[in-house]
């Protein structure tokens, strides 16, 4: 046969009926069934069927939009498996930083993979905005998915502020005790914020739980909606805008 | 916008009968990008490839990194003893290299405030869609405001002795009038210089301020906010 | 890396050179994913490793109970941190699990009646932890006890003995 022992196997798995219950569109092989794979499928259907070739190319976007959700993805994964280990109360947290350097298995990787994913992807949100901005990706349609590209940046950069705060340790703590200063000088509202984000008036273990919760849940949910709108968008409008001159 | 109404009235075809239908055709009431479409490809695979491939490399370095890079852990929070000095993470050290010159409520909120307001405006402030130059011929009567208002800022930022901030508006403002003389013959970068539109020079400007006031803060700040040398 | 190597060797060698119809593409296709494959097999190794702790934060399962002559003979002393009860009897000491061997209730000593009786489903043991009644499957194991240097008794939760075993003091 013309084929080898794995796709074989594979054409023997696709003609079972427990197959054909889950995948129902056959293997991609004509454009109807490639369509399919992206508009039939629940992750991928936020995208095109079709995209411009222009906007497939290295130097068109950088990826830098889709870097930015792959460091998410990362984020979540690594952070995910870090909150089998860290317990957000003082002092458990400081020793659970110690826990997962030494004694934990795997422990220091999968934590200097979360900061430095949570590092680069700062960097990468703010390159993208700017690469996006000067190839004008803002201009009518798309100004909506601009605005809330900026949503997400402000999401990012809190997330990030959040997760600064939960090793506990005199590099974490004195970050946040400047931040919230800072915040305390909003006119009017500053305050009564500040009180509210660290849930009384000093940095303690209400600020550590409040932060975590920030950090684990609401930020991550809010992420999450924003950018399944910022992908919609981006399809709804037209497609990735890619820069017309010669330039490029 | 134009003073002509965005539509345009016609009788339907059943116009006669009582009560009377009027049909109204809008206009296209939003520009539309005009670029060409171009050839297309589907997304299986060409699209799904390239993010699988993306995210494989972007996996491999950042595993790579992380293999050899330690994350930090000082000692353990002591509230009764603050470091000198004690620095916000470092994509908050250009806040802090500016709340070093202004007080803390213009340089903290009111900066900050009016940067993310900016930042959202952009797309609805007057968008320059064709990407007209900036110092286009009929503008040319513009370069006594344009030197007056940078003129403001340096005395104003030199009035706080911002210099952080103020060395990168020069250069800048150094830059955008002295492409309005240079003619476009004078070389490639000449030429590039001369056709970039307003948006692109406040926006580079706004880029060349944060960089410069997040390297300082980074690497040129030591005890008590005091000027240091990184390599001493 | 070396398995997917081996498994490229032998899908290459499966047919002669000659014969095969399986493409460049189709190979390095099966390559790719094999890689894929091993990286995700590594990624969950390296996940399960991380997710079992090496050290675990809980109470030490050997424990000192006592001087010998702290117990008086025929006497069953219930040590409520450590959920044992330390029987003496004329042959010698032993160590009786506290917790029932039915759904891990935590049973009681009861002198008047003699008994071991579990408050949660009735079952009663005798002090050397035979059931004598209840849906309880087994008799309440014997901890390990020996005699530290420093003249204590030392118990041992990991080490489970036969009901025949005293330690004679």
């Amino acid at each position: 046969m013309a084929t080898t022992w794995a796709q074989q196997t594979l054409n023997q798995l696709r003609s079972t009926r427990v197959w054909n219950s889950i995948f129902r569109r056959g293997p991609a092989r004509t454009n109807r069934t490639r369509s399919l794979a992206i508009f039939g499928n629940i992750l991928l259907h936020a995208l095109p069927a079709k995209v411009r070739e222009k906007s497939l190319r290295l130097r068109a976007t950088y990826y830098l939009g889709s870097f930015s959700f792959f460091l998410f993805v990362v984020l979540s994964v690594t952070g995910v498996l870090l909150m089998f280990y860290y317990h957000p109360a003082v002092p458990e947290a400081y020793r659970d930083m110690k826990d997962l350097r030494f004694v934990v298995s795997n422990g220091v990787f999968l934590r200097n993979l979360h900061r430095l994913a949570a590092h680069v992807m700062v960097v990468v949100v703010f390159w993208h905005m700017f690469h996006v901005f000067f190839r004008g990706g803002y201009k009518p349609p798309h100004e909506f998915n601009w605005v809330v590209g900026v949503g997400l940046l402000l999401v990012t950069l809190f997330l990030s502020y959040t997760g600064y705060l939960l090793p506990w340790d005199q590099l974490a703590f004195w970050a946040i005790t400047v931040g919230t200063n800072i915040i305390s000088y909003v006119p009017v509202l500053g305050r009564p914020i500040r009180y509210l984000l660290l849930g009384g008036n000093i940095i303690s273990e209400n600020a550590l739980l409040r932060f975590y919760v920030l950090h684990c849940i609401i930020l991550p949910l809010a992420a999450v909606m924003l950018i399944a709108v910022h992908f919609w968008r981006v399809q709804k409008d037209g497609g990735i805008t890619v820069r017309e001159d010669h330039e490029q | 916008m134009s003073n002509k109404p965005n539509y345009e009235a016609g009788l339907g075809s059943d116009a006669k009968k009582d009560p009377r239908r009027i049909v109204f055709i809008t206009k296209k009431t939003s520009a539309k990008v005009k670029g060409d479409v171009g050839p297309q490809v589907m997304s299986y695979p060409h699209v799904l490839i390239r993010e699988v491939i993306a995210f494989q490399a972007l996996t491999i370095v950042l595993v790579l990194i992380a293999l050899l890079w330690d994350a930090p852990l000082e000692q353990l929070a002591n509230p009764l003893l603050t470091p000198n000095p004690a620095k916000a993470p470092w994509y908050f050290l250009g806040l802090q290299e500016l709340l070093h010159y202004f007080p803390p409520v213009v340089g903290g909120v009111l900066i900050p405030t009016l940067v993310v307001v900016a930042l959202i405006v952009i797309p609805y402030f007057h968008v320059n869609i064709q990407g007209e130059p900036f110092w286009k011929s009929r503008r040319r009567h513009l370069l006594p405001v344009v030197g007056s208002v940078l003129a403001a800022l340096v005395a104003l930022l030199g009035a706080y002795e911002a210099w952080t901030v103020l060395v990168p508006t020069a250069v800048i403002g150094g830059a955008v009038l002295g492409a309005k003389f240079l003619l476009p013959g004078q070389g490639r970068l000449a030429g590039f210089l001369n056709s970039r539109p307003l948006p692109w020079w406040v926006m580079t400007w706004f880029i060349t301020v944060a960089l410069t006031l997040t390297i300082v803060g980074t690497f040129f700040r030591g005890p008590s906010w005091s000027w240091v040398w990184p390599w001493r | 890396m070396s398995s997917s190597d081996a498994l490229s060797e032998g899908l290459g060698r499966q047919k002669p050179d000659a014969e095969s119809n399986v493409t460049r593409r189709d190979f390095l296709n099966e390559v790719a994913a094999a890689a894929l494959g091993v990286a995700g097999l590594g990624a969950t190794a390296v996940t399960v490793k991380y997710l079992s702790p090496n050290v675990l934060f809980e109470p030490p399962t050997q424990f000192r109970a006592g001087a010998p002559d702290d117990f008086p003979v025929n006497s069953v002393t219930y040590i409520r941190d450590q959920q044992v009860y330390i029987v003496r009897m004329s042959a010698g000491f032993y160590a009786v699990s506290a917790v029932c061997t039915h759904l891990g209730c935590i049973t009681q000593w009861k002198p008047e009646e003699n008994q071991i009786a579990c408050p949660c489903h009735g079952s009663k043991f005798t002090r050397e932890g035979a059931k004598v009644a209840g849906p309880a499957p087994r008799a309440l194991p014997h901890f390990a006890v020996r005699l530290a240097p420093d003249g204590q008794l030392l118990v041992d939760k990991l080490e489970i003995v036969k009901e025949t075993q005293v330690l004679k003091v």
